[in-house]
Order: structure tokens, then C-alpha cells, then sequence
């Protein structure tokens, strides 16, 4: 149980010329825990389709070589016969719940497979106590959060026994604690059950020292296959602008300034080998690594843009979404909101443009009071760009798409033309001017969403949740295009999981829990506030963590940066070799 | 959307959510027919009134009122439509026979409700589908139903959520005539629409990532079973049934309540 022979496999969608798979040549062994990494659009998430013969028996389309799974061939097998032996989960939760309750939905598979009753109820009970969800078995599975969904489709594959489970980027939409839980489960199914493991993802940080074995995809061809240590210092991988661990990093650059030591997978290790190399712990001499810029600079808290007083909302289900909120964003400012799913966040930003009127309190944007406005009289000064592009998106070309809203404004055709070129330009997307929005990637959709918004210029800019499913190098982008917007003059607010995207970008750090803000400050003062951030189920990048650690040996605690973080050991270490 | 709100399925737990769904189907269907048989408001009445001792032993009193108040308004639409007609048709009086019939037709709606209510608050769709299996219903339309009613909320969501894109980049719905308002309805049924055609591939692989269609000899995790409660509820079932066409077909004409002139 749990191998998987892969030769030669070159797969064609129908209607399409490019292969998006190209001669793969792969061998798993049972009770491997296996990363899939790569750019979008590389063929990892074909590749999973292959597994369990989605491709070619559902996608059809033209399939050289041979995929064999517990030494039966995909091509000859239907999938329903291979669903017994790869487990394939989705990166979205809903549309794989077919069910009205928990545990009807666990029977799913196995009622399909025409199990009797009694060893029916035995596999659930045994799934939802492995996933952790027993409380749940009579829930609804529209009462379920994301993490719960998340873990129930777990539990739903893991009934019918597969010895192989494949999951496509399940953490995506998961708070970092929520997807800690889902990686943990998944590497105690390996270690108890020997369950062969394959994971798409893009949060290194948090996934990288759960696998053994890291397969890094480019352009429908497996370009590297190693551990993680041997992938992840090789070249090939950082050409292609896979995300790098910032542990694997900040080891591979601390050896290159002559640290002698191993490279580390995340902050415990790290701390592990540098503490070798440094001297008797020592008490720290001052708790911050520089001073604080904003807090020096603090000019644009004179002129308050956005101020949120005592807002509560209820929504009709009776769901208190918000509970008394007091919120003040001054001009120019750059905000990130964070917190575990179900917070309050997007109701809350819901309310800068009016989209939600508070069931009491005021929201005053630009010294006019929302309330009194419209929608569309806030949505000027107030860009919301949400989440999902394929919520937005309608029109026949991207043109169109982008001056729809300069239309719905009454701008002079002279002029939506002028600002649509602009948008465009901004964020590089001219030469699908007259492309339908529907056939450009997801990445693509997510920057002409965004440019569909920028194109009048609004003020403020709300981001929901920009860096989900974005590869490293569209993150990368991303967090330059903000820094560029800010040094514009204009205010930015994220809604964000992505600590490491936050960490990076140091932006002033709003959390929430249960419709309430928890704390607020600056990124350096959040990040370093342990009993706040585990209230938001928000966990402090790796290299904080590392810092945190070695705070006892004298360094300070709030370094969220990997150039920061490298800069400071180099300083204490130079010239030092390890003992 | 309120009425339809309080036909939801809640979980409870009382003898009426226990009831087999097919003898809980047959009651419903007996005082359905029972209020569209009856004309008169007395024998309307008693089917009203034979109803709440049923909503008690069900507990569902917070929904049930819930669902009466949602279908106020409709309610008193049929009343008024119903008096105000007879008014101009009958010569311009209002008479005791005009109230009272205008009456009885409002308590049949109220009655109509609460029998579905009845019904849909205390089954859930789950047993309703095994109900539908028992009955024989090929297990694609089961599917259908329940994935139906799983992504009701699903779709709620994402409309709402497709709506607040678009108000976001200034589209006003409540703007302009009647023909431009229907264009504005474009830029979210588009969204809306491509959304689950998408949604409609990732469910299809999913289903078939879970052994959609291994075998024809499907399980099911639940199983209906009469107990000799059903057995009992079914036989008064059937005695008020007949009790009630004795009723309806031999002790006719029924008294009147209101009578005389009221206005004129």
C-alpha cells in the first residue's frame, strides 16, 4: 500500500497544444511525506490528478506512459476504483462537502462503495477521532469553520483506508494556527498509520520540516527531487523563484559570511546550531533591534482618515460579528489586519465604504460620516479589492472589465481611457488589454481585479486576503507594489493569515479575535506579543521565533527580518568558529 | 423570504423529529387536503386548532410563530383582496357571510403553512432523502435534491459576496429606470453563473474522487424504521381522515359564525 510508479508521462489537456505534463519519471515509496512545489501554472496540481486517474478517465485529453498506484495502472482503472487507494482533497473545502451533516458526509465515500451499516459506523468513528473532530459528528457541515471543513474532507477520504492521500493547497484559506493543525494531523497519519503523503503548497515556512522529500515542479517537468536541505540551498530551485524557507535562507547566508553551521528547516534547529557557535547566555541589554521609524516619524497621525467608534453589526443569521470597535487610520498609513478566520475582519473593512452600516457607532471616512453616503460615494475614496477575483470579474475583454467602474463613477470616455492605460501599465497586464478575463490564470485575474479598482485612484485601498494562492514570486510583487502605492501617499489596508508576508513588509498590526481588536501596533511590538498573537490564532514568523530564542543569549526579541536577523549574528559571530 | 426562512430544518430532538418522515408526510398531506376541503370557517378552525397541540409535540413554537409572521403579510393580502372583491361585486355591502368567508380563506392559508411547517421544521432533508430512496426515487435525483439544498446557503453567500464586489466599484442597483436596472443585474448573474459552472467541474471531480457510481448496490449510513409509535400515529392519521370526509360530506351545511349586514 502507498506506492506509486510514475513512467514517461506526458499528458495533453483536450483542446490545448502545450503538454502540461512532460516526461515524468517518478518513484514514491510508501510512507514517503512528499512536497510538491513550484511557479502556478508548473502541472503539480495535474500531476495530483494523474494519482487517481482524474487524468485521463475525467479530463480525457491525450496521456503517454504509465502511472501505477499499488500496482494497478491508472489508464486501466476507473477512478472509482482508485479512490480506494489515493485520497485526493481539494484546496476548497466546499464543493468537496456533499453532505447535510458530519458524519453523512464521512459515509459519503463508503456508502459509494456499497459498505454495510455497522462497518460503516466503525470507519467513521475511527476517521473522525484520527482528524480530531468527534465532537463534531452531528454537526451541520454549514456550521463548520474553515479549519473544521478542512479536517472533515480529511476524515472523509481517510475512511475508505487509501494508503496515498494528496491534498492541493489545503491551508489556503486557514489562519497559520488552523494550518499548523491540518499539517499536523496529515504528519501523524504518516508517522501512525503509514500513510504516503503528497502536499501542494506554498507555505514553506510552516510545511517544510513535516516532509522528507521535496519534488519541485517547472513547467510540466520534474526540474529537482531531494531532501529538504539538498532542494532548497540547490540553485536550480531559487532560479525558478520557489519561496525559500527564511530558516534555510538565513542558514545558507549565515554560512556564506563563515558561520559554521548546519543549514537549519525551521527556528528550532536554527537556534540549535547557532547557539554552538555563541558564548554564555547573557542577560539582553535592550529588548528592540533599532529604533522604531514610525514611531519616530509619526507625521500622518494628525490627519485621521478612517475612524471606526463603538461599531457593532449583527448579522440576520444572529452571528455578532462585531462588538464594539474603536479604530482610527490616519492618512498615508499601511495597515495589516490579522487574525483567525472568523474574526471580524472583513465585516469590519466591509464598513469603510459603506457596504455595512453599523447596528450602532459611526464610521467617518474623510470627515464625512458613511452612514449619510452611498456606496458608490464612499467607493471613490474607498477601493475594496475582495478576495476571490471570479467575484468580480464579468466583462468580455480586461479593457472593459477595468473601466467599469470609471463608467459606473461618469468619467468622460477621454478619460477612462487615459486612467484604463494607466492601470494596465501599473500593474503590468497592457498585452491582455483585449484578452478575455476568463482565460488568463489565476494570479493574472487577481491583478486585473486589482487594476479594476486602482483605475480611479481611490485614497484608501482595502486588500482582502491578497497573497492567497499566489506563488513566491507573485507575492513578491505584490509586496513592492504596495510599498509603491504607500510611497504615493496613499493608505493601504490587508486583510491577512500571511505572517511572513506581513513580517516583511512591517505594516502597523491590527489583531482581532471575536469581533473585538486585541491589539494594535506597530509589526516589530504585535509580532513580539506572545499571549496576544496565540488569542488571534496568529503564530510569529520563524525567525522571531529564533530570536526569541535567543534572546537569552543577549540578542533582541523583535526581528522579523531575515537580513535584519542575518545582520545581528554575523556582527556577534565574526570571527568566531564554533567550539 | 422570511416564510421560506421558517421552513427551515432545525435539529431538535421530540417525538415529531423521531416520526418516520413517510407517516410525518402522510399527516401533512391529510391536513393539506383537509384545508383545501373545507370552505367553511368552523371545520377550518378545528383543523387550525388540532394543529397546535401537533407544533407542542414537535416543539417548535419559536419557528412555527415565525413562519405565521412571515406569512402575515400574505395573509392579510388574501383577506383584504377577498373582502374588498366581494364588496364591489356584491353591491356594495359588506355582509357577516363576506367577513366570514374571507376569513376561512386566510385561515386555510395559515392552516397550509403550518402543516408544511409541520413537516419541513422537523425532518431533515437527510431522512427526507432516505424517505425518497425507500420510495424507490433513483439515487441521482436524491443526490440532486440534497446537493440542492446543501448549496443554498453556499450560493446565498457568494451572491451577497459578488453583489458587495461590484457595489464596491460603484454599481447602483435601486438606480435608474426599470430596463436599466435589469442591465445593472448583469455584472452579478455573470459572475454568479461562471461561478458554478466551476463550482458544478470541482464537485463532479470530488464526487468521482469519492467513488461516485462504484456500485450499484449503495449503502446508506441512516435507516427508517416504523416503530410502533409510527404505527400508532399512522392509524389516528387515517381515523381523523376519515372522521373528517364523514364531516365534510354528511354534516353539511356547517353553522355560520357571523351573520346580518354589517355594512352597507
Amino acid at each position: 500500500m502507498g506506492d506509486i510508479s510514475v513512467e514517461g508521462l506526458t499528458y495533453t489537456y483536450p483542446n490545448v497544444v502545450e503538454p502540461a505534463l512532460n516526461g515524468i519519471n517518478l518513484q514514491i515509496k510508501s510512507g514517503e511525506f512528499i512536497l510538491l512545489t513550484g511557479p502556478s501554472g508548473c502541472g503539480k496540481t495535474t500531476f495530483c490528478r494523474c494519482l487517481n486517474g482524474l487524468v485521463p478517465h475525467f479530463y480525457n485529453g491525450k496521456l503517454e506512459g504509465t502511472v501505477t498506484v499499488d500496482g494497478l495502472v491508472t489508464r486501466d482503472h476507473p477512478t472509482y476504483e482508485l479512490a480506494k487507494h489515493v485520497g485526493l482533497i481539494f484546496q476548497n473545502p466546499d464543493n468537496q462537502i456533499f453532505s447535510l451533516t458530519v458524519e453523512k458526509d464521512i459515509a459519503f465515500g463508503l456508502e459509494n462503495l456499497g459498505v454495510a451499516r455497522g462497518k460503516m459506523v466503525k470507519e467513521i468513528d475511527w476517521a473522525v477521532d484520527r482528524v480530531g473532530i468527534s465532537p463534531l459528528r452531528e454537526r451541520g457541515t454549514h456550521e463548520l469553520s474553515g479549519g473544521q471543513k478542512q479536517r472533515l474532507t480529511i476524515a472523509s477520504v481517510l475512511a475508505m483506508h487509501p494508503g496515498i492521500i494528496v491534498m492541493d493547497e489545503p491551508t489556503a484559506y486557514l489562519d497559520p494556527v488552523g494550518a499548523e493543525r491540518i499539517f499536523n494531523i496529515l504528519h501523524t497519519l504518516n508517522k501512525e498509520q503509514g500513510i504516503t503523503v503528497i502536499l501542494i503548497e506554498h507555505r514553506m515556512d510552516l510545511a517544510v520540516k513535516y516532509c522528507n522529500r521535496i519534488i519541485v515542479f517547472d513547467k510540466g517537468r520534474v526540474v529537482n527531487d531531494g531532501t529538504p536541505r539538498a532542494i532548497f540551498t540547490a540553485d536550480e530551485t531559487r532560479l525558478i523563484g520557489v519561496g525559500i524557507p527564511r530558516m534555510v535562507e538565513l542558514g545558507r547566508r549565515l554560512r556564506q559570511n563563515g558561520l559554521k553551521i548546519d543549514i537549519p528547516l525551521d527556528s528550532n534547529e536554527a537556534f540549535q546550531s547557532i547557539a554552538t557557535c555563541l558564548d554564555e547566555p547573557q542577560p539582553a541589554k535592550t529588548k528592540a533591534a533599532f529604533t522604531d521609524l514610525d514611531n519616530v516619524v509619526g507625521e500622518y497621525s494628525h490627519s485621521p482618515l478612517i475612524q471606526l467608534r463603538d461599531i457593532t453589526y449583527t448579522y440576520y443569521t444572529g452571528v455578532e460579528a462585531l462588538k464594539g470597535v474603536n479604530l482610527d487610520i490616519s492618512r498615508g498609513e499601511y495597515v495589516a489586519i490579522m487574525g483567525e478566520n472568523g474574526a471580524g475582519k472583513t465585516t469590519m473593512v466591509k464598513h469603510f465604504n459603506g457596504l455595512l452600516r453599523p447596528r450602532s457607532g459611526s464610521v467617518v471616512v474623510d470627515g464625512q460620516d458613511v452612514a449619510k453616503q452611498s456606496v458608490a460615494a464612499m467607493a471613490r475614496k474607498v477601493g475594496l479589492v475582495f478576495q476571490n477575483p471570479d467575484d468580480q470579474l464579468f466583462a468580455e475583454d480586461v479593457e472593459e472589465e477595468i473601466s467599469f467602474a470609471l463608467r459606473n463613477f461618469g468619467y468622460r470616455d477621454e478619460v477612462i481611457k487615459e486612467r484604463v492605460n494607466w492601470a494596465l501599465n501599473l500593474l503590468d497586464i497592457e498585452r491582455y488589454k483585449k484578452s478575455s478575463p476568463f482565460t488568463l490564470s489565476g494570479g493574472e485575474r487577481k491583478r486585473v481585479a486589482l487594476a479594476s479598482v486602482l483605475a480611479w485612484d481611490p485614497d484608501v485601498l482595502i486588500l482582502d486576503e491578497p497573497t492567497v494562492g499566489q506563488d513566491y514570486g507573485q507575492k513578491e510583487r505584490l509586496k513592492h507594489f504596495l510599498l509603491q502605492l504607500r510611497t504615493q501617499g496613499k493608505t493601504v489596508v490587508i486583510v491577512t493569515h500571511d505572517v511572513e508576508f506581513v513580517a516583511e513588509s512591517q505594516p502597523r498590526i491590527i489583531l482581532m479575535a471575536q469581533g473585538k481588536i486585541v491589539a494594535d501596533g506597530t509589526a516589530k511590538s504585535i509580532m513580539t506579543d506572545a499571549k496576544n498573537l496565540e488569542t488571534c490564532s496568529v503564530a510569529p514568523p520563524e525567525v522571531t521565533k529564533l530570536f526569541s530564542m535567543l534572546s537569552k543569549y543577549g540578542f533582541p526579541e523583535d526581528v522579523l527580518d531575515v537580513d535584519e536577523g542575518i545582520d545581528l549574528i554575523t556582527r556577534r559571530t565574526k570571527g568566531r568558529t564554533p567550539q | 423570504m422570511s416564510l421560506l426562512e421558517g421552513l427551515r430544518f432545525t435539529r431538535g430532538d421530540s417525538p415529531l423529529h423521531n416520526m418516520d418522515p413517510r407517516v410525518k408526510f402522510l399527516m401533512t398531506m391529510v391536513l393539506f387536503t383537509l384545508s383545501i376541503l373545507f370552505l367553511d370557517l368552523i371545520p377550518l378552525l378545528v383543523v387550525f386548532v388540532l394543529q397546535i397541540p401537533i407544533v407542542a409535540y414537535g416543539k417548535i413554537w419559536r419557528e412555527w410563530l415565525k413562519s405565521l409572521k412571515g406569512g402575515t403579510f400574505l395573509a392579510v393580502i388574501i383577506f383584504a383582496t377577498n373582502l374588498l372583491s366581494f364588496y364591489f361585486f356584491r353591491g356594495m355591502t359588506i355582509s357577516g357571510d363576506i367577513v366570514e368567508y374571507s376569513l376561512s380563506l386566510t385561515l386555510r392559508f395559515l392552516s397550509l403553512i403550518t402543516s408544511f411547517s409541520l413537516f419541513f421544521l422537523t425532518t431533515s432533508p437527510d431522512k427526507l432523502s432516505l424517505a425518497l430512496e425507500k420510495a424507490r426515487v433513483p439515487y441521482e435525483f436524491n443526490f440532486a435534491f440534497i446537493t440542492a439544498i446543501r448549496f443554498v446557503p453556499v450560493l446565498a453567500d457568494e451572491a451577497q459576496t459578488i453583489m458587495d464586489a461590484q457595489r464596491s466599484r460603484g454599481l447602483e442597483l435601486d438606480k435608474g429606470g426599470f430596463l436599466s436596472r435589469i442591465r445593472k443585474y448583469i455584472p452579478i448573474l455573470l459572475p454568479l453563473i461562471i461561478n458554478s459552472i466551476r463550482r458544478s467541474l470541482e464537485l463532479a471531480e470530488a464526487m468521482e474522487s469519492r467513488a461516485f457510481g462504484a456500485t450499484k448496490d449503495r449503502t446508506n449510513l441512516y435507516e427508517l424504521k416504523m416503530t410502533p409509535s409510527d404505527y400508532v400515529a399512522l392509524i389516528v392519521i387515517i381515523l381523523a381522515m376519515i372522521v373528517a370526509l364523514y364531516a365534510r360530506f354528511y354534516l353539511t351545511p356547517f353553522p355560520k359564525i357571523i351573520g346580518g349586514v354589517l355594512f352597507a
